[in-house]
């Protein structure tokens, strides 16, 4: 079976969660016998066309661009579109998988003009991001959105709550949505590291303890309430060193606040760090906060089961059903600084209890969030979709 | 200011994205001041003053041709654009 998946960002074009699962959903399917063909954007150094781990990588060069957004997008769709009917002279393909809003237009259009069925992976919804629909972009997209739930054979979401929110939001018919969870590559993270000399890189002290954010700087990660949380973290714990990783565009409003705190010396910002050193530095940190406020799934904290950190997140969207509180990690009220402080306090002070939920998250993540287990269910959804639009 | 969600957005960032959204994404595509200045609708000296900020950031590069700087959105300057998105 050949899959045509369409994705706006994919490795090593990494902005959020969506091009690490496009890869890991692509090589676990390659690995299964499937010819993925994935169709992307074009990123500085990266090759127009590349095969890697069997997985047929090819990018799309925009040829015109406007000042607007969402102008921009049409614009790649219609050139992601062209990728589409150029490689279908090649290669007959059985199935169009698209991942977010992003890439529907093309998807929409190939589905049609290949007579293929189209199936979505919805990672998330405007409305949720963006916290309500607050402006005629926002209204575009959601729009989009919905078009694109109407027009695939199947929808796929990551989590039990994603699925009602979708459900309800685009008043889906009943059985159209299928829950498959975000997986993770637990390999990666079995490296040998010296944590000092991770810590030297980024000038945190031996005896400092890395507690460790990783994500966009955007309202919905709730990086605001964590970094409130700060007094509270460093009054218990003088050693904790909150440090932040990632870019978006609250990071101006996020170092203000910091220094408005009075503990920006107890916050590092270090913005985007390749896989590489982000492995290392979740492997030298000593707790993860995942504290977002809207998280229909939340990949990072199965970066942190599987590298070994003891997590705090919010009881919000996916966190909630990936995380068993108390056995796997330490659930937390959503902006609420006071209870993000004490989620972390509580694993800082019990190196027993941390050591205890990180031996079960990583059983979790073993039997449950492997790239395989997600290829195969993602594989009886194409199979139960092909033949006819 | 332009606005996504409810809160504000800096002109330097937002400068950023027209130049991502106009695909400035290379050096071999990048522009002058003056030509960032007529896409953009921004005036000359704001355009400068907020590239100066981006440049400083790593979120510009500047190549210069014939004795003229010419602008450009890095790797990490088109991740700070499409984190507002994603």
């Amino acid at each position: 079976m050949n899959i045509c998946m369409l994705t706006w960002e994919y490795p090593p074009r990494i902005v959020g969660g969506i091009a690490r699962h496009c890869e890991g959903l692509a090589r676990a399917l390659a690995k299964m016998g499937y010819a993925v063909h994935v169709i992307t954007l074009d990123f500085p150094g990266a090759p127009q066309y590349e095969e890697v781990e069997g997985v047929k990588v090819y990018r799309t060069s925009i040829e015109l661009g406007h000042p607007s957004f969402i102008a921009w997008v049409f614009i790649f769709n219609h050139f992601m579109e062209k990728k589409i009917a150029m490689i279908s002279k090649d290669v007959k393909f059985d199935i169009i998988h698209i991942h977010d809003w992003l890439v529907a237009l093309a998807g929409i259009a190939a589905k049609h003009y290949l007579r293929l069925p189209l199936i979505l992976t919805l990672h998330s919804t405007e409305f949720g991001r963006a916290s309500g629909l607050n402006n005629p972009d926002s209204y575009l997209i959601d729009g989009v959105e919905w078009w694109a739930t109407y027009e695939s054979k199947r929808i796929i979401v990551t989590s039990n709550s994603m699925k009602r929110e979708v459900e309800e939001h685009f008043h889906l018919p009943h059985g159209k949505v299928d829950v498959i969870p975000n997986g993770i590559d637990s390999s990666r993270y079995e490296v040998k590291i010296d944590r000092e000399t991770v810590k030297k890189r980024y000038g945190i002290a031996p005896d400092e303890r890395i507690v460790l954010f990783v994500g966009r700087l955007a309202p919905q990660k709730g990086v605001e309430y964590l970094i409130k949380a700060a007094p509270k973290i460093v009054n218990d714990h003088p050693n904790a060193r909150i440090v932040i990783v990632g870019d978006g565009w609250m990071r101006d409003y996020l170092w203000n606040l910091a220094v408005s705190s009075g503990y920006r010396h107890k916050i590092l910002f270090l913005g985007f760090l390749s896989n590489s050193e982000l492995i290392e530095l979740t492997l030298s940190s000593d707790v993860l906060v995942i504290p977002s406020i809207y998280e229909p799934f939340g990949i990072v904290a199965l970066e942190g089961m599987a590298a070994g950190v003891p997590v705090v997140a919010s009881n919000v969207g996916g966190l909630a059903e990936i995380i068993e509180h108390d056995k796997t990690g330490v659930l937390v009220y959503a902006g609420d600084p006071n209870s993000i402080a004490w989620g972390v306090n509580r694993i800082l002070s019990d190196p027993k209890y941390a050591f205890w939920l990180v031996e079960n998250a990583k059983r979790k993540v073993r039997e449950v969030y492997s790239w395989d287990a997600v290829a195969r269910k993602t594989a009886e959804v194409y199979e139960k979709s092909s033949g006819g639009v | 200011m332009y606005r996504r969600g409810s809160t504000p957005i800096s002109d330097e960032i937002y400068l950023l994205c027209m130049l991502h959204n106009l695909g400035i994404t290379a050096p071999e595509k990048s522009l002058t001041i003056e030509e960032i200045s007529r896409w953009t609708t921004v005036e000359p000296s704001k355009a400068k003053e907020n590239l100066n900020k981006l440049l400083k950031a790593k979120y510009v590069g500047v190549r210069i041709v014939s004795g003229v700087k010419r602008y450009f959105i890095t790797a990490d300057g088109i991740r700070k654009v499409l984190s507002m998105y994603s």
